[in-house]
């Protein structure tokens, strides 16, 4: 049986002008990588990406340890204090390859 | 003003992207189409005035370029004290708001080049020039008003200190890269790098390039105003948020900013009815690709409905629809 390890997936989503500072933060509090998608949707802000391409909303996923998600979550939440519209949200996932979440971006 | 103008194609389509929304039609454009269409846009008139500019008058093309930075500037800083007079909306929501309505829509200039040679209207190319040099002034004129916002908020409110002290050396390293966003801009960077290209450029290989430049040049034009018209009525659904008197503040700060830019155009450049239409449709229009990412950025608290609203869906279709017509018609009424 293949053996499974806990690790977090951290969730965000974003408007899309705020990629590279997301990006920057990651690689500043090193992750092992993210992925990133093209979302929409409706919620508190009141507003949904249209999709145009002039104001597009992100869907961020990375997995990381959970000795690295409070440094990450402090940062985020900085970035909410200043105003902007984050939706973040954390849940439990299970890896059969840790050592891949382990090495960080350069 | 004749019912003519707005039976241009461009115009049309416009107006067919709004209806095919409004009755909930399935069409729909690939995401970024009309994004890609407005690079091509920018390309096609890019080049083809360099090279009309390369056999133009320097002292003029500097006079514009002042003129333009001139109306970057000061037309944002109007259009905040307009705002903050409404008491309608927070200091940072208008500096957000009004550093669109410095900056300009290219897809609007484009609209009015399109109106201009349906009349066959001449035009000067300098507007141009102007068009590039007016996308970031205004981002920055938004910046400086949404600092002085903060400012203002904090020395009122005591208790917000957490929130609102960003004023640390973070918050300097942002401004120079806000700085820096706004001049190297993705339209920007279009715009003037093809213009250089069609100045210097040999006239045999320009030659060569003519039916990408101009034989299908109003057609993309449609494709793109047609793409613009979805997108402008998804935004007609958020006008009850937006209320009535920003909503009003959408029509009158284009009609204001266009007789200025008219005037500009007429008495301080000495243009054509041509040329002083389109500095005054440059006065008139509000950026919708550039400033809001950069708002976004540099002023999260602002509530992106709002600018979002008012620059695509009611400042954008009053230019086409009824502003051109009328910023021509003032030219027409002020150039001797």
């Amino acid at each position: 049986m293949v053996s499974l390890y806990a690790e977090k997936l951290l969730n965000i989503i974003a408007n899309d002008s705020l990629e590279d500072r997301l990006v920057c933060m990651f690689k500043k509090y090193g992750v092992s990588g993210y992925t990133i998608l093209t979302a929409r949707g409706e919620g508190s802000s009141g507003h949904f990406s249209d999709m145009s391409g002039f104001d597009a909303n992100i869907l961020v996923k990375v997995v990381l340890p959970e000795s690295r998600v409070q440094v990450i979550l402090e940062s985020i939440e900085r970035k909410i204090k200043k105003g902007h519209h984050l939706t973040v949200y954390l849940s439990n996932v299970e890896v059969i390859t840790p050592e891949k979440f382990e090495k960080t971006l350069s | 003003m004749s019912l003519s103008s707005l039976l241009l194609p461009a115009v049309l389509f416009f107006a067919l992207g709004v209806i095919a929304r409004l009755i909930k039609s399935d069409l729909k454009f690939p995401p970024d189409l009309a994004k890609v269409l407005s690079i091509y846009l920018l390309m096609a008139i890019g080049l083809h005035g360099g090279y009309e500019l390369a056999k133009a008058d320097m002292a003029i093309a500097f006079q514009s370029i002042i003129w333009a930075l001139i109306l970057g500037f000061t037309l944002p800083i109007v259009g905040y004290l307009a705002l903050v007079a409404t008491r309608k909306v927070n200091p940072l929501d208008a500096a957000a708001i009004s550093a669109h309505y410095g900056s300009v829509s290219a897809g609007t200039f484009l609209t009015a080049i399109a109106y201009l040679d349906n009349l066959s209207v001449e035009y000067e190319t300098y507007p141009l020039i102007m068009l590039a040099v007016m996308e970031s002034p205004a981002i920055v004129v938004g910046l400086i008003l949404a600092a002085k916002a903060r400012q203002s908020i904090a020395s009122r409110d005591a208790d917000a200190s957490a929130a609102v002290t960003t004023t640390g050396s973070g918050e300097k390293s942002n401004f120079k890269e806000m700085l820096r966003d706004a001049f190297t801009n993705g339209s920007v960077v279009v715009l003037i790098g093809s213009m250089i290209i069609g100045a210097i450029a040999e006239p045999s290989g320009m030659e060569k390039l003519k039916p990408f430049i101009d034989e299908i040049f109003m057609g993309v034009l449609c494709l793109f105003l047609f793409d613009m018209g979805m997108v402008a009525a998804r935004r007609i659904g958020d006008f009850k948020q937006v209320g009535i008197v920003l909503a009003a503040f959408g029509v009158v700060m284009p009609l204001f900013g266009g007789a200025v830019g008219v005037y500009v155009g007429a008495s301080m450049l000495d243009f054509s009815v041509g040329g002083a239409t389109l500095v005054g449709v440059l006065g008139a229009s509000a950026s919708y690709i550039a400033v809001p990412p950069a708002m976004r950025l540099a002023v999260p608290e602002a509530n992106p409905s709002f600018y979002l609203t008012l620059s695509l869906g009611i400042t954008f279709p009053f230019n086409v629809i009824v502003g051109i017509p009328l910023y021509h018609a003032m030219a027409e009424a002020i150039v001797p």
